[in-house]
C-alpha cells in the first residue's frame, strides 16, 4: 500500500483508496475520459509491484530450495550463475528471435528457461562430485560459469547493433518497467506451476537437507526430488529473468533472515520467504523509482548494493551452520 | 611608400599564408601541430565522415568505421571497427590524422596511438554551434576553409529559416523512445534532445540529469506527450512489435491521436552536416504544415 503511494508524485491514500473503491463497485471503468491518477495507479504502479512481488517471492523461494538442494547456505540463482544462463538464453532470444521484444511471451521464457537448465546441469554435476561438498567449490563455480556466460552475453551484445545492445545491457541490469496484465498473467502461471511444484517437495527437501543418503532412508525418491525441484527452480528462474532480468541477492538474503526468524522447516519456510522476498523487492523497487525520480535506478543495482554486503557478512562469519 | 604597401601586398601575404595557425585544439583540450595538410585521414565517426565529405575531403579518407554509410560511396572505403577499433588495420593504412569521438574512444587506445605516434583528433558536438566550428575546424586542418565556410554559411541560414517559421508555434510535447523496456529516451546534453528543442518541440524528459536517461513511465503519463517517436534503421531501431505496445497507453496524446511516428536513426544520431536534413524530418512531423511549400527540400 505505502508503496503504491510513492512514485513520481505522492498519491495520497484516501486518492488509493477512492479509485480502488471505484474500480471493485464500477467493474465497467468510466470510458472515455480515465483520470490521469487512475491509469498511474492501475496500469503503471500496480502491475509493477504484482511484478515485484512475483519476482521477489521466486527469487526467495527458488533461493530457499537450492539452498536445501545443494546443502549450501550461499546457493542462490544469480550467485550460482544460473541467472547468468537464464539471461543468455533471454539474450539470444531477443537480438534472435522474430519480433524480437522483450514483449514476445513465446520464445523468451523458454530460451531463458533453456539457458536456466544448461547452468543448473553444470552446477548440480559439480555439486555431485565429493569436492561439490565443499561449500566454496559451488560458489567458485558458480561465479566462473556467470562470468562464461556475461562473456557470451557480451560478445552476442558486440555483435549486434549498438542501440539495441544499448537496451538490452539496461534491461539486464534488471527492470521491472510495468507489464501489462496479460503478461503477468503468463508470467504467474509459470511462477504459480514453479511454486506448486516446491511446494509440494516441501517435505522432502526438509529431509534432503540431512544429506541424501538419509534422506533416501527415511524414504525419500531423491532422484525424483532431485528432478522437480531442478525443473521447477529453471522454470522459475527463465521466467523471473525473461520477464524483469537479472536481479541478484534476493534469494539469498530473505531465506536467510526468514530462516533466523522461523526456522528451517521448508513448509513454513517456503512460503514465508517467497512473501517476505516479495514484499522485499517491492520496496527496494520503490527506492529504486523515487531515489533519482522522475529517472530509474536499474533494481539489480539496488539489490546488489544491498545484498552484496550481506553476503560477504555471511561469507565471513561462516555460518554454514544456519541450513541444519 | 606606395611601392612599398604593394611590396607589402605582394611578400607579406604569402608569408602570412605559411604562419596561419597550424595548431589546433580538440574536445578533449590536446593540442595537435599539423605542419601540412593531412591527406591520409581515418575518421572514426559517421558524422566526422560525413562532415569530410560536406567540405570535399572524401578523397582523403582512407579508413572509416562500419557504420559510416553515407555518402554511397564510404561504404567502398577500409572499415577499422568502431568501438574498439583494430589498431593493426589502423596501422597498416598509414594515416597522418585520425579523427575520432569521445564517446566511443577509449583513453588505452588513444595511448596506444600516442606511442604510435599517429596524430589523434577528438571531435565531439552536441549543438549546431559545435557542428559549425567541426565543420570550420576541418576546413582548415585540412586546407579546404572556402568550402568549409560556405557549407556553414549555407547551413546557418537554412537552419534560421527553419526558426524563422517555427517561431511562436506551440512547442508539442514529444517522448523520444531508445529503448521501451526498459524506458530509456534522451535528456538535455544529448544531441537529440538538441534537434527535438530546434524543431519546435519540448522533450518531456527535459527535467532528467542524463543524457540518456531511463524515465519513468509515470512521468510520462504525467506529461502526456503529444508525439512518440521511434528511431529507426539499417543498424538500429525499436522494432514495430514493440512501438505496437506503447498503444495500450490510451490516455497519452499520442496514442489518441495516432502520432507515433518512426525516425532515421542513422540521420538523428550524427551530429553532422545533415542536421537539416534532421531536422526538417522532425519538423515535418511536428509542424507539417511548415514545409508544406518545400516538400521537395527533403533531400536523400
Amino acid at each position: 500500500m505505502a508503496c503504491l503511494r510513492y512514485g513520481t508524485q505522492v498519491i495520497e491514500f484516501s486518492t488509493i483508496v477512492k479509485v480502488f473503491t471505484q474500480v471493485i463497485l464500477d467493474r465497467a471503468v468510466s470510458s472515455g475520459e480515465t483520470d490521469l491518477t487512475q491509469t498511474i495507479l492501475l496500469d503503471v504502479r500496480l502491475p509493477r509491484l504484482l511484478l515485484a512481488f512475483c519476482v521477489g517471492g521466486s527469487l526467495a523461494a527458488v533461493g530457499v530450495s537450492l539452498q536445501a538442494l545443494l546443502r549450501n547456505p550461499l546457493a542462490d540463482p544469480s550467485v550460482l550463475g544460473i541467472s547468468s544462463g537464464a539471461a543468455l538464453g533471454a539474450a539470444v532470444a531477443l537480438l534472435f528471435g522474430a519480433g524480437a521484444s522483450v514483449w514476445s511471451l513465446s520464445s523468451l521464457p523458454i530460451c531463458a528457461f533453456l539457458g536456466a537448465v544448461v547452468a543448473l546441469l553444470i552446477i548440480y554435476r559439480i555439486a555431485a562430485t565429493h569436492y561439490g561438498f565443499s561449500i566454496y567449490t559451488l560458489l567458485l563455480a558458480g561465479v566462473v560459469l556467470s562470468m562464461i556466460f556475461s562473456a557470451l552475453i557480451t560478445f552476442l551484445t558486440s555483435i549486434a547493433d549498438p542501440n539495441r545492445a544499448f537496451g538490452m545491457m539496461a534491461w539486464l541490469l534488471g527492470s521491472l518497467t510495468g507489464p501489462d496484465y496479460p503478461t503477468l498473467m503468463v508470467l504467474i502461471l509459470y511462477l504459480g506451476v514453479g511454486l506448486c511444484v516446491l511446494g509440494s517437495q516441501a517435505q522432502s527437501l526438509n529431509l534432503l537437507t540431512l544429506g541424501e543418503e538419509a534422506a533416501r532412508s527415511l524414504g525419500v525418491e531423491v532422484e525424483r526430488v532431485k528432478k522437480l525441484v531442478f525443473f521447477a527452480t529453471a522454470l522459475m528462474t527463465g521466467a523471473v529473468v525473461a520477464f524483469s532480468g537479472v536481479i541478484g541477492f534476493v534469494g539469498l538474503i530473505v531465506p536467510h533472515a526468514v530462516r533466523l526468524a522461523i526456522g528451517a522447516d521448508h513448509r513454513l519456510l517456503l512460503p514465508i520467504a517467497s512473501l517476505t522476498g516479495g514484499t522485499f523487492l517491492m520496496v527496494v523497487d520503490t527506492v529504486a523509482r523515487t531515489v533519482l525520480s522522475p529517472a530509474e535506478i536499474p533494481v539489480g543495482v539496488v539489490t546488489a548494493l544491498v545484498g552484496g554486503p550481506v553476503f560477504l557478512y555471511l561469507l565471513m562469519n561462516r555460518r554454514a551452520q544456519l541450513i541444519t | 611608400m606606395n611601392k612599398r604597401r604593394q611590396q607589402g601586398i605582394l611578400t607579406g601575404m604569402p608569408f602570412m599564408a605559411n604562419v596561419a595557425p597550424r595548431t589546433f585544439i580538440d574536445d578533449m583540450g590536446r593540442k595537435l601541430f599539423l605542419a601540412k595538410h593531412p591527406k591520409r585521414i581515418i575518421s572514426l565517426a559517421p558524422s566526422i565522415t560525413e562532415m569530410l565529405y560536406a567540405i570535399g575531403s572524401g578523397g582523403e579518407i582512407v579508413g572509416v568505421t562500419e557504420f559510416c554509410n553515407f555518402p554511397e560511396e564510404v561504404k567502398t572505403k577500409p572499415k577499422v571497427g568502431y568501438a574498439q577499433p583494430n589498431i593493426e588495420s589502423i596501422v597498416s593504412l598509414q594515416p597522418d590524422l585520425i579523427l575520432a569521438p569521445k564517446s566511443f574512444v577509449r583513453v588505452d587506445l588513444l595511448k596506444k596511438l600516442e606511442q604510435l605516434k599517429i596524430p589523434t583528433f577528438i571531435l565531439e558536438a552536441h549543438t549546431v554551434e559545435e557542428i559549425m566550428a567541426h565543420i570550420k575546424l576541418l576546413g582548415r586542418m585540412v586546407g579546404r576553409s572556402d568550402a568549409a565556410n560556405e557549407q556553414t554559411t549555407a547551413l546557418r541560414k537554412q537552419i534560421s529559416e527553419l526558426s524563422d517559421r517555427l517561431k511562436g508555434r506551440t512547442r508539442p510535447r514529444i517522448l523520444y523512445v531508445l529503448n521501451s523496456d526498459p524506458l530509456i529516451t534522451v535528456g538535455p546534453g544529448s544531441f537529440i534532445h538538441h534537434l527535438i528543442e530546434l524543431a519546435g518541440g519540448q522533450n518531456v524528459a527535459e527535467r532528467t540529469a542524463t543524457p540518456y536517461p531511463r524515465l519513468a513511465m509515470e512521468e510520462v503519463l504525467r506529461q502526456n506527450p503529444e508525439v512518440l517517436l521511434f528511431p529507426v534503421g539499417r543498424f538500429e531501431g525499436i522494432p514495430p512489435a514493440e512501438q505496437d505496445q506503447w498503444k495500450r497507453w490510451t490516455t497519452l496524446t499520442a496514442v489518441k491521436e495516432g502520432k507515433l511516428f518512426q525516425v532515421e536513426s542513422d540521420l538523428l544520431n550524427r551530429p553532422g552536416p545533415r542536421i537539416i536534413q534532421a531536422l526538417r524530418q522532425l519538423v515535418s512531423l511536428l509542424h507539417p504544415d511548415v514545409l508544406q511549400d518545400d516538400r521537395v527540400a527533403v533531400e536523400r
